[in-house]
């Protein structure tokens, strides 16, 4: 059974600045996995101790994320594969699926690919349900638990919605995407770091992936980017006492209409 | 190819209050483009067809079939796939719900339209659709214009715009669309309301805690019964949810809810840039430390500085006697 786990690159936090060309500054602040897709990589590593075969660690980045796709590697993914090209740097999300989707079908074995619920730069979740329907295969997002999983057969989910459970099943190969309920990530031992740190994951081009300019242009033109708006400034509360400001504060808070 | 196509959703046999914010939105849009508006109902929405009209729709699609009686991405893709044949919509309105984001990628993607997802803002600017989105915790917000003559899906974020207002006396026809052959690959085996669910999302009194209330006890002595009091719901920072205090339902932040009700009270909560990605957009927020330099203070429109464990008790009861609870 072949999984491939989808990992994206994010800024640790979100304290990113905005260039004069609109594109994000995110200098300074540390790149990691995004989040959520470290329990997709979880869940992927998983299913392949429980049936073999092949964890392929993909991410569409530059090339100085080797570094966290080692730490994958290290984490147990048997593989890893890095989508880089200057092309792919403005991608949009269903762009970027179509750049995975390129990638997945050059594989040709793959049986399931898993992704985070959404990245916490971009947040759309869009990728996983485009990637499916480029694919044609079936789509389970916001998955809580993994129920079945048969090597060419069936997938049986619990997507776990705002305020309902579905258990839904489709068969293989589909494409699934986690959220933090799922499992609780493994952290990698220093034995295995140290066994992959030299590991060169290959690295695909728009080229190697028969991709062109169309397939990655976005449908949309960034026209502007800006921080949001200042909040009004607040007020500090004081008073002699605990009470009186508190006393104060709901005042403000009816006179407010809040409450 | 200049119309407007609003996505229904159903809460019990009434539209949800997204779909009134689209079908008001929609309308203003559909005008600015010279096109008309239109409602779909897709599946059980059917009953609520009828009152898209009042709200503002010229024209209503309703498709049912058996396969359509539960959310599939196929179901639901093919089924506005009919619709937008019918209509030719310039642009697709739908709500952020998971099920709506699992439903509007896949439908952007067979159609090869744009996509903005979590819009608060869509306007028409020289006959052509663009529209705004928060990205990076809300830090950042974006503008995208689409290329004239491309279809676009926009999931609008709740609260985003006013509810059109009924108009009794309006009416819109309703036609009656068909799929062929509809087997949806995935099969919904049921469908269970979640245990405890907290839907943080629509609650418009959030009361958070975080570190600062020092332990599980505390917090649960302490910030349940101050929501309770005003009627809202509770939430937690990540740091507490990740040393099992609180479950994950409740937590706000980047790697958790966004939320943007009236009023959110933050004790004992720093104020991380984390956190502030999933509350920054609230009315009015409240915030209590102990420590004046916490970054909290910087966006509260109320703050006091002070200790949780003598203000939230005084704070509760002060509520409950000016509330008369
Ligand atoms: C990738 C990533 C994602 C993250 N996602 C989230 C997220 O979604 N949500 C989130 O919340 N965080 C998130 N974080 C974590 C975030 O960076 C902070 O660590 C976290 O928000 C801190 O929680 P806290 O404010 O409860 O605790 P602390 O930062 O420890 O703050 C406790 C506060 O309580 C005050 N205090 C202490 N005692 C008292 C008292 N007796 N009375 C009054 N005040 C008191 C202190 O002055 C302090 O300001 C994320 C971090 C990363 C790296
Ligand atoms: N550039 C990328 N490389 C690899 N995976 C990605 C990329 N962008 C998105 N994904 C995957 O898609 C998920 C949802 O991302 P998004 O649609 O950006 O919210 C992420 O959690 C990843 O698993």
């Amino acid at each position: 059974m072949h999984i491939v786990v989808c990992l994206k690159q994010v800024p640790r936090d979100n304290s990113v600045k905005i260039r004069p060309d609109l594109t994000i500054d995110a200098e300074g602040i540390e790149k990691i996995i995004n989040l959520f897709d470290e329990y997709a990589l979880e869940e992927g590593i998983r299913w392949n101790e429980q049936h073999g075969g092949k964890v392929t660690a993909l991410s569409i980045g530059t090339s100085d994320w080797v570094e966290q796709l080692r730490r994958a590697l290290a984490m147990g993914a048997t593989d890893a594969l890095l989508l880089s090209d200057p092309a792919f740097t403005q991608l949009d999300p269903i762009a970027a699926a179509r750049v995975a989707a390129a990638a997945i079908r050059k594989l040709g074995d793959v049986d399931l690919v898993i992704t985070g619920r959404n990245s916490t730069d971009d947040e759309s979740g869009a990728f996983a349900p485009a990637l499916a329907r480029l694919l044609g295969w079936p789509q389970v997002t916001y998955v809580g638990k993994v129920l079945e999983l048969q090597p060419g057969g069936m997938l049986k989910v619990e997507r776990h919605l705002e305020s309902v459970i579905e258990t839904v099943s489709c068969r293989l190969p589909a494409v699934m995407s986690v959220i933090k309920d799922i499992n609780e990530p493994r952290y990698p031992s220093l034995l295995k770091i140290k066994r992959v740190a030299k590991v060169e994951p290959p690295v695909w081009t728009a080229a190697d992936l028969g991709l062109n300019a169309t397939d990655l242009t976005p449908t949309a033109q960034l026209v502007e980017r800006v921080p949001p708006p200042p909040r009004p400034k607040g007020e500090i509360i004081d008073g002699p006492d605990a009470a009186t400001k508190v006393r104060k504060l709901v005042d403000k808070l009816l006179e407010y209409q809040v409450i | 190819m200049n119309g407007v196509l609003v996505v229904l959703e159903a809460v019990g046999d009434d539209l949800a209050a997204i779909s009134r914010e689209l079908l008001g939105k929609g309308r203003q849009l559909a005008d600015a483009l010279g096109g008309s508006l239109a409602a779909l109902a897709i599946g059980p929405t059917k009953a609520i067809a009828a009152r898209a009209g009042n709200f503002g729709a010229d024209q209503v699609y309703t498709i049912d079939a058996p396969a359509l009686r539960q959310y599939t991405t196929d179901g639901y893709v093919a089924a506005a796939i009919a619709a937008v044949k019918a209509f030719q919509p310039a642009l697709i309105l739908a709500g952020t719900s998971f099920q709506m984001r699992d439903f509007g990628a896949a439908l952007a993607t067979d159609l090869g339209a744009g996509l903005v997802v979590d819009a608060t803002d869509i306007q028409v600017v020289d006959g052509v659709i663009q529209a705004t989105r928060p990205s990076h915790g809300g830090n950042v917000i974006n503008t995208y214009r689409f290329a004239a003559g491309t279809t676009v899906v926009a999931l609008v974020r709740k609260q985003s715009f006013p509810e059109a207002v009924a108009q009794p006396d309006r009416s819109a026809p309703i036609t009656e669309l068909t799929v062929a052959e509809l087997t949806p690959r995935t099969e919904v085996l049921s469908v269970a309301p979640k245990a405890g669910a907290v839907n943080l999302t629509d609650a418009a009194i959030i009361v958070t805690g975080g570190r600062g209330l020092g332990n599980k006890e505390n917090y649960y002595r302490l910030i349940p019964p101050l929501a309770e009091a005003l009627g809202g719901a509770y939430g937690a920072s990540r740091a507490i949810v990740d040393d099992g205090w609180v479950p994950y339902e409740h937590q706000v932040g980047q790697t958790g809810k966004t939320v943007s009700p009236k009023l959110y009270i933050a004790a004992g909560v720093s104020g991380a840039i984390q956190h502030l990605a999933g509350m920054r957009t609230s009315r009015t927020i409240v915030a209590i430390n102990k420590d004046p330099e916490a970054p909290i203070f910087r966006i509260a429109t109320l703050g006091v500085v002070g200790d949780v464990n003598e203000i939230l008790p005084l704070l509760t009861e002060e509520i409950k006697a000016r509330l008369n609870r």
